[in-house]
């Protein structure tokens, strides 16, 4: 049996919220051991975001921190308290990987910057993932992913077009990016690592991750001065593209038609009768778009999706976020996976999308409950005595539940 | 280690489409020696090759010897449609068996096997089908397609890591491993909360436009458009920013009434970012540790101080004068800024190095 290209490294992992799990989700995926470090007083977020009344330990049910958080371990430290710090710095020497995604300053001023981490060991790798790095006059800033997206320049770019109005992405759309930056990051460093002894610093910052998603616009805005322009789901690069209703609520495919040998397709697959005759481009294209939807207004996006793919022709439905649960393409490559948990009914959740034809990534297990592995780590793999767990424990050092639980 | 953590590696990117080509940009910046084989002009456009290609070499060659290249290679990228490799006698799998140390990744928009694997797709069709587009844009009005290419750099940025991971793994285990990477797949995955709520509680959420509610929202300022993004613990920061006298009460305060005056609460925010400019939202952010953000445009990007300072951008020079891209994704690992060469302007050269042979 193949092992997993990360396979035997440990990562410490202090991240909360979106970017910094999603990154240590996909290093579990790819075989890391994830120890997921939180204070019982300053916890992630993410598990009571979502309002749940009635639940006995809402910390535990979340399906938003479950479905990013497995395949870790759940450790509780207060790092603000002396004994926790003293405790985090047992770890480190066991761990090839720091990560984190605090805001600038504040892994400094919980005295455990790079200098300290490598005087625990020398060869440590620290990822730091602050909004807008360690470095610069923005560095104090506070940037969760939609507001990256808009200092990015992303947001500049989408818009219908017609009423001047930049549009956020329907996800926090900087996180998964910085996320998976981040994890090229650590395996970078790893390979630096292997070749040199040597740990190393990464200082990644999510608005720049972002733009370099953009780079042609910086190539026009650097050449030619171009500002961006929003252009709604048309592409000036092709014939003609647009976003359809179809039968149903809420039900749309998109269509490219990248040329005129895409567009005899279409009508030929869909009996559009169209003469294109001598119009502007934007009166075909206005033109196009309208027999397009009359076409689709009465069809299922799944008879548009596949009678318009047989033709040869690019279209996608617009999968919704109950809908890609049943997409029969995904559904037959084994994308979708359940894993049970002690607290919730089985969902459907992602396996990575990086399928190591031989190795194979699989899910392990869902994601810890609060502190479950406190034990398991301070006493097995620090060695500590039964004692002194529970002198941390009655300080309020570690927990297996939030001092303060709320809502996020 | 002055040259590039990957230094010495070969990659061939073979297809090179902004998928295939944007993840090897990455490896070209951190020392690897890319190879560009040519492909289907038009496939980039001006601006897409003069930020994607800095750095690579680039050879026109025939298919055998692409053949003796990628056996040649450490890592083979590419994103043709499935089963165009093994049509001209690159099929993974084969390749793999005669090298075991070798690395293909293949970026497509379904992945190599499945009912839609042979589907046309464009950026926009595979956005659609990755979900995202189904939460983005106003809710009276289409769902919207993200701008520029992003299903297109996704796919990129997920065969770049995964591309290094299986290099990690070749020099713990000796060997490399076959990538199959589907763009629909590496946006499913990605759907914030509401893929998992989708798939817990089987209902879809729906697209909300600039405001998923009036604390985390895109408002048009006195410049442009700026936006806030607040966390609960947030909240009473942002309230004392706003210094609105109405705000202390409870139908505000408490988190659980707050969404039942949303209206009420956007209404002001509307009011107090018009009045603003984008300096003066983000200057409050920053004294305040609320999170405020503001539209940038690429051209202010190309100004902006921290990003000077943080030296993120690497001049190439064109035949159109010097163009500034983004450069390294993180500061930490040595990077270095590539120039563009012309197409098969290497051909010579690499196949003295890479195959031994002086033609």
């Amino acid at each position: 049996m193949k092992r997993l290209p990360l396979d035997g490294v440990r990562i410490a992992d202090l991240t909360m919220m979106w970017a910094g799990p999603y990154a240590t989700r996909v290093l579990a995926e790819m075989g890391a051991e994830v120890v997921k470090i939180e204070s019982p007083k300053a916890w992630d977020n993410i598990r009571t975001l979502i309002p749940q009344p009635g639940a006995t330990d809402p910390w535990n049910s979340s399906y938003y921190f479950n479905d990013y958080n497995r395949d870790k371990k759940s450790l509780t430290l207060d790092l603000a308290d002396p004994r926790g710090k003293a405790a985090f710095l047992r770890l480190v020497p066991h761990c090839d990987v720091v990560m984190e995604n605090y805001r600038a300053e504040v892994l400094d001023n919980l005295g455990l910057g790079y200098e300290v981490l490598r005087e625990a060991r020398e060869a440590i790798i620290l990822v730091s993932m602050a909004g807008y790095g360690k470095t610069g006059t923005e560095r104090g800033h506070v940037g969760f992913g939609p507001i990256i997206e808009q200092m990015s320049g992303l947001a500049s770019m989408t818009g219908y077009g017609d009423d001047g109005v930049p549009v956020k992405t329907g996800i926090s759309y900087g996180d998964p990016v910085a996320g998976k930056a981040a994890v090229a990051a650590v395996v970078l460093a790893l390979i630096h690592r292997k070749k040199t002894g040597q740990g190393a610093f990464i200082d990644l910052a999510q608005r720049e991750v972002l733009s370099t998603l953009i780079g042609e616009a910086f190539v026009a805005a650097s050449l030619r001065g171009e500002a961006p322009v929003q252009r709604g789901n048309r592409d000036s690069r092709y014939f003609a593209q647009g976003v359809y209703r179809c039968a149903g609520e809420e039900q749309w495919v998109s269509i490219s038609v990248r040329d005129a040998g895409d567009w005899e397709r279409l009508c030929n697959a869909t009996g559009i009768v169209m003469h294109l005759g001598a119009m502007s481009n934007d009166a075909r294209h206005d033109e196009i778009d309208r027999r397009i939807a009359g076409w689709c207004a009465w069809r299922g996006p799944q008879e548009v999706l596949e009678a318009v793919a047989r033709a040869g022709v690019p279209v996608g439905r617009i999968l919704d976020t109950k809908t890609i649960h049943e997409d029969r393409h995904l559904e037959e490559r084994g994308y979708w996976v359940e894993l049970p948990h002690p607290r919730m009914h089985a969902w459907k959740q992602p396996r990575s999308a990086w399928q190591f034809v031989e190795a194979r990534p699989s899910l392990q297990r869902h994601a810890p409950l609060f502190g479950e592995h406190n034990l398991e780590i301070l006493g097995g793999l620090l060695g500590m005595r039964a004692d002194e767990i529970a002198e941390l424990e009655a300080a309020g050092v570690i927990g297996d539940a939030p001092a303060n639980p709320g809502v996020g | 280690m002055d040259d590039g953590v990957l230094a010495g590696v070969r990659v061939l990117e073979i297809g090179g489409g902004v998928p295939a080509a944007f993840a090897t940009r990455w490896m070209a910046g951190f020392g690897a020696d890319v190879v560009r084989t040519e492909s289907t002009p038009g496939k980039l456009t001006d601006d897409e090759a003069v930020y994607l290609l800095a750095g690579k070499r680039r050879i026109r060659t025939n298919a055998a010897t692409v053949r003796r290249l990628s056996l040649a290679a450490d890592i083979v990228v590419e994103d043709r449609k499935p089963g165009t490799m093994a049509r001209v006698g690159l099929d993974p799998e084969t390749l793999r068996s005669e090298k075991p140390a070798l690395t293909v990744v293949s970026i497509t928009p379904y992945g190599q096997t499945g009912p839609y694997a042979d589907f046309e797709a464009t950026n926009l069709t595979s956005f659609a089908m990755g979900g995202i587009m189904s939460l983005t844009g106003m809710h009276q009005r289409e769902p919207l397609v993200t701008g520029g290419s992003q299903a297109l750099y996704l796919g990129g940025l997920n065969a770049f890591g995964a591309a290094v991971a299986a290099y990690l793994g070749l020099l713990i285990q000796g060997e490399g491993d076959w990538i199959d990477i589907s763009l629909q797949e590496c946006m499913a995955g990605m759907l914030e909360l509401y893929g998992p709520r989708g798939a817990y509680e089987g209902v879809a959420s729906v697209r909300s436009g600039n405001h998923v509610r009036a604390t985390w929202g895109l408002y048009p300022c006195a410049d442009g458009f700026a936006g806030v993004c607040a966390l609960e613990r947030q909240i009473p920061a942002l309230f004392s920013v706003l210094g609105d006298p109405d705000l202390d009460d409870g139908r505000f305060r408490n988190p659980l009434e707050r969404p039942n005056h949303d209206d009420e609460l956007q209404a002001k925010l509307y009011g107090w970012f018009g009045e603003r400019t984008k300096a003066e939202i983000l200057e409050l952010g920053e004294r305040h540790k609320v999170p405020f953000g503001a539209v940038q445009a690429p051209g202010d990007l190309l100004a902006n101080e921290t990003l000077r300072e943080r030296g993120f951008f690497d001049e190439v020079s064109t035949e159109n004068g010097a163009a500034r891209i983004p450069g390294r994704p993180f500061l930490g690992l040595a990077w270095r800024a590539g120039e563009l060469h012309e197409p098969g302007a290497d051909t010579a050269a690499i196949i003295g190095d890479w195959l031994g042979q002086v033609r």
